[in-house]
């Protein structure tokens, strides 16, 4: 990610920033108890252990708010509470003590030898607590240390440390409660390390952040900053964004779909080629573009898997694997129009206009809508006319008054996408009509009329609305929930930030670590 | 999913167990709940249905004919496949509405979260399932406080739950069959060999050391926690104690079910596979959890049959029954709204008439364990008329003895102008003796009090 990373640091660099942070703001977000995802679960154990755990998928799957699994909601449930005992039990009998995650004499260690004993228990608490433990965590670390090497071998005496760190609460749970002061909370240093880490990189934090976070150096959001650069560099940080694109653009919803067989056939494998394409290009614009949200949406290009290239219709491996292919020729300018999306939102048999307008309106421009049922309107489902269009069939919505106050807006959005069908092939025609991808957008206070979705992507790449919203999506995946009055907040705090930081992702991460609302609570 | 080789149980040792023999003896002391009151009823069931219901082919006929051709509820009159008739057994419970999601906007697919609990998706309280297992101690005694499975989707989000925890989270399901066995019994299998049991007691050793570790470092981190927070670690303190009831170890006496055989159903997710397994998946789901009612592992389940489309197991059907049949459904339903086309009826029929088989299932099982008349069942879906994602009028089946609380082989119309299914809830913790008038929240507090008389 270098060349887009250092545009963002030299973006900042002039500007006169605090040394430490300025105080509670106005507006804070609630302390919490948040239970870290199975991904961040996984990804910490992996740290810590040095090995592959696959601990993700044997634990139930994670519940969602706002959208996104890194959210204060999530809990520990007797079902997942018992999966993580089992598979705890499972990953420490397959420890590997040559690894670097342990001190070297744990090679040869024997169960007697309380020294190395110590130096193994506190390497692996700093990683699994995400801080230093205390002298009497590590004692009682040591307790079960003996327990488990008694009658057996330091390895077994390792293994229950690992077993007790996995499901220990100070594992599981990432704190925001800080030191209570008057009138607010400030987080403490080791949950600002704690959590720059988890947010940035999805990881726990590493030694050199362990160590700034000791020594009171990310009280100053231009260490945080620094700190965060650091971590965008790796290569767990690049999966942390490709999730959260692919929550935030509800495109996780695709795993769970199919399609019918009068569309297409193969959709399982087509969909993992879908979902390869699209990790790709968030890799590709978040690496190069710093997550750059006009890229994301109008980058003119896209990185097309040898499995998806019969379905767009190009020749697989021209000009090369992960290379950028130009597919605008083909009604496809961004990630809108990528098969992942578009399939997400469609029905098995039929495109859904109103799903796709939702969707963009909802995600990118963070409106709300009334469910139909909110306004006494009973739904009716336009019914099945193989002499009709889609968009055709969906004509009620224009006529009947019950409909077209919120329809107007939703269907003149989804039917810029009329020209991709169920499974986001490309048509020209359905039911031997002509496709008409005609559609509207109230944009930055404006009605546009555009020709189809390349046009709408292209409005919105450019829209002040959009990047606002992007914001505030940052925000709710930073803070794992929705806070209306934080989000306007950090929104309105941005007017002055250059094009760099509010229009790429990457830089409205790093904008929303180094300010006072990552750094502060409301009292409790 | 839920991932086969993190579970506890070596295959091995499964077998091994079956090959002692089915009547495996295994110990567990039968304690009463610790409620305080007199509990009439001892078992819940709570089962969601999908596509909502074909009205049409539900109502029963005069005389509480439910075995007329086309009817939806057939399976509980059919004694020829399910060993006798449950048409006694059972009420078809009519007019009732999701009063407290039409309040809060949790309405559609998302109004599944209102069927246990009686609340929108802002509600703090714990479905009945949940609260009755947790809160009234019914599942204080038994190794599992409860057993929350499903078929299709594990995930635990608003339109695939009907179990929830106070506070208001949902609970993810058990979708893999051989992860109910191990779950529910695989804590009960043991191995004969020495060296087997002599691990089985280091590991016993070992699992109370790392709950006594889990339970002081939960204790430090509620001393910190905001109020806001406490339910939450509340949930984890339930989930301690469950785990310690496993690591402890219980004896019962009882029929250990066979495990199940994971090559018959090589998937077991919605579109990912698992779809031509899921009658199978069904069939065993029913049968553990019953068994795991009759061994006393838990006294509280629930059942979400998600989208069970695309399954092919009525070729009269549709490929895709959510769109092509719950969709698709014409009705003028009770206030005459709508058009009327009474082949979507009847293939919305067929439907229904597959999923109330499945529960006619766990009323033979039930039946067959001695546990029909001490149990509450109810099965419900999220919608009345599917094709309008209608949370009104939502056509209900009330099943078992309720320990003596429901008075079976009935047709109950509520009216149509629209009951609130928390009445229900609060018919349903009044036969366990909770003696209490309200159930649920909503801002309209109206919504929450009375009672339904199903005697």
């Amino acid at each position: 990610m270098g060349c887009a990373l250092f545009a963002l640091c030299a973006s900042c660099g002039g500007s006169a920033e605090p040394a430490t942070d300025s105080g509670p703001p106005e507006q804070s977000l609630a302390p919490a108890l948040r239970r870290l995802s199975t991904a961040e679960l996984e990804a910490s154990a992996e740290t810590m252990l040095g090995t592959v755990t696959g601990l993700s998928a044997a634990l139930p799957p994670d519940a969602r708010q706002s959208d996104y699994s890194r959210n204060v909601a999530q809990s520990v449930d007797s079902l997942l509470l018992g999966q993580l005992f089992d598979a705890s039990r499972s990953t420490a009998e397959n420890l590997d003590l040559s690894l670097p995650q342990f001190p070297s004499c744990a090679r040869t260690a024997l169960a007697s030898d309380r020294a190395c004993a110590e130096s193994t228990v506190k390497m692996l608490s700093n990683t699994a607590f995400r801080r230093a433990p205390s002298a009497r965590e590590v004692e009682q670390l040591l307790g079960l240390f003996t327990i488990g090497a008694e009658g057996a071998d330091f390895n077994s005496g390792v293994a229950l440390v690992v077993r007790a760190l996995l499901g220990s609460p100070k594992f599981l749970y990432a704190t925001t409660l800080g030191a209570a002061t008057p009138g607010a909370t400030r987080l403490s240093n080791e949950e600002l390390g704690s959590e720059l880490s988890l947010l940035i990189s999805g990881q726990p934090p590493d030694e050199e952040l362990r160590l700034a976070a000791a020594r009171g150096e990310l009280d100053s959001g231009v260490e945080r900053e620094r700190q965060s650069l650091r971590l965008l560099h790796t290569w767990q940080a690049r999966h942390l964004y490709r999730r959260f694109v692919q929550e935030w653009l509800g495109l996780v919803g695709l795993e769970g779909l199919a399609k019918s067989s009068q569309v297409i056939t193969g959709f399982p494998e087509l969909r993992t080629a879908m979902v390869d394409e699209t990790n790709q290009f968030v890799d590709d614009v978040f690496s190069l573009q710093a997550g750059s949200v006009s890229a994301l949406l109008a980058g003119g290009y896209d990185i097309v898997p040898d499995a998806l290239a019969g379905f767009y219709g190009i020749q697989p491996t021209s000009p090369g694997p992960g290379a950028r292919v130009d597919l605008t020729g083909l009604g496809r300018v961004g990630i809108l129009q990528q098969a992942s999306f578009l399939a997400t939102f469609a029905h098995e048999s039929e495109s859904a206009p109103v799903l796709r307008g939702k969707a963009v309106l909802t995600r990118l421009m963070c409106l709300d809508f009334p469910k139909p049922t909110d306004l006494g309107v009973d739904i009716v489902f336009p019914p099945a006319d193989p002499n009709a269009t889609t968009r055709e069939r969906y004509d009620r919505h224009a006529t009947d008054g019950a409909c077209r106050g919120c329809h107007a807006t939703l269907d003149g959005v989804g039917f810029l996408f009329e020209n991709f069908d169920a499974a986001g092939k490309l048509r020209t025609s359905e039911s031997g009509r002509p496709i008409d991808t005609s559609g509207s957008v109230q944009l930055d206070g404006q009605q546009l009329a555009l020709g189809d979705s390349m046009a709408l992507s292209s409005a919105l790449a450019k829209s002040e609305q959009v990047r606002q919203c992007a914001a505030r999506q940052v925000v709710r995946f930073a803070a794992g929930k929705t806070d209306a009055l934080v989000e306007q907040a950090f929104v309105d705090s941005l007017k002055s930030k250059s094009p760099e930081r509010r229009g790429t992702f990457l830089g409205l991460f790093l904008e929303f670590v180094k300010s006072d609302w990552f750094a502060w609570r409301k009292p409790q | 999913m839920i991932r086969r080789s993190s579970l506890p149980i070596s295959r091995r040792a499964a077998l091994t167990a079956l090959g002692a023999g089915a009547a495996l003896t295994l110990l567990f002391p039968r304690t009463r709940s610790l409620h305080a009151a007199p509990v009439p009823a001892k078992y819940f069931i709570g089962v969601y249905m999908p596509h909502g219901m074909a009205r049409e082919f539900w109502v029963p006929k005069s005389g509480f004919n439910i075995a007329y051709a086309g009817s939806s509820l057939a399976p509980f009159d059919d004694a020829a496949t399910y060993g006798r008739s449950f048409r006694d057994q059972i009420v078809a419970l009519e007019g009732l509405d999701l009063t407290a999601g039409l309040r809060s906007s949790t309405v559609g697919h998302d109004a599944s979260r209102v069927i246990l609990t009686g609340s929108g998706t802002n509600g703090q309280n714990a479905s009945i399932d949940q609260f009755l297992a947790i809160e009234q101690g019914l599942g204080q005694a038994t190794p599992l406080s409860s057993l929350v499975l499903g078929v299709g989707s594990a995930a635990p989000a608003l339109q695939w739950c009907i179990s929830y925890a106070k506070g208001g989270t949902a609970l993810p399901k058990i979708i893999d069959p051989l992860a109910t066995f191990n779950h529910a019994f695989g804590q009960f299998l043991v191995d004969p060999d020495p060296a087997a049991v002599a691990r089985a007691a280091r590991e016993q050793r070992l699992g109370k050391s790392l709950l006594d570790y889990w339970t002081t470092d939960l204790a430090e981190l509620g001393a910190r926690a905001p109020q806001a927070e406490r339910d939450k670690l509340d949930q984890h303190a339930t989930a301690l104690r469950d785990l310690e009831k496993r690591v402890v170890g219980q004896t019962v006496t009882c029929k250990v079910p066979a495990a199940p055989n994971s090559t018959q159903f090589p998937s077991v997710g919605s579109y990912q596979g698992g779809e031509p397994y899921f009658d199978l998946i069904t069939n065993l789901q029913i049968d553990l959890m019953v068994q795991a009612l009759a061994c006393d592992v838990t006294r509280v389940s629930t059942l979400f049959l998600a989208d069970l489309s695309r399954t092919h197991f009525d070729s009269g059907l549709p490929e895709d029954v959510h769109t092509d049949v719950a969709h698709r459904y014409a009705s003028p339903g009770r206030n005459g709204m709508g058009g009327s086309d009474a082949a979507s009826q009847a293939r919305l029929a067929r439907q229904n008439h597959y999923t109330y088989a499945k529960i006619a299932r766990i009323l033979q099982r039930l039946s067959e364990a001695g546990l029909l008349e001490q149990t509450v069942l109810v099965a419900m879906s999220d919608m009345g008329d599917p094709a309008k994602h209608s949370s009104r009028q939502v056509p209900t089946l009330l099943a078992g003895g309720w320990g003596g609380a429901l008075r079976g082989g009935r047709h109950i119309d509520l009216g149509p102008n629209g009951t609130p299914s928390n009445r229900l809830l609060v018919s349903v913790q009044q036969a366990f003796g909770v003696e209490s008038n309200s159930y649920g929240q909503s801002t309209d507090a109206s919504i929450l009090s009375g009672s339904l008389d199903l005697t």
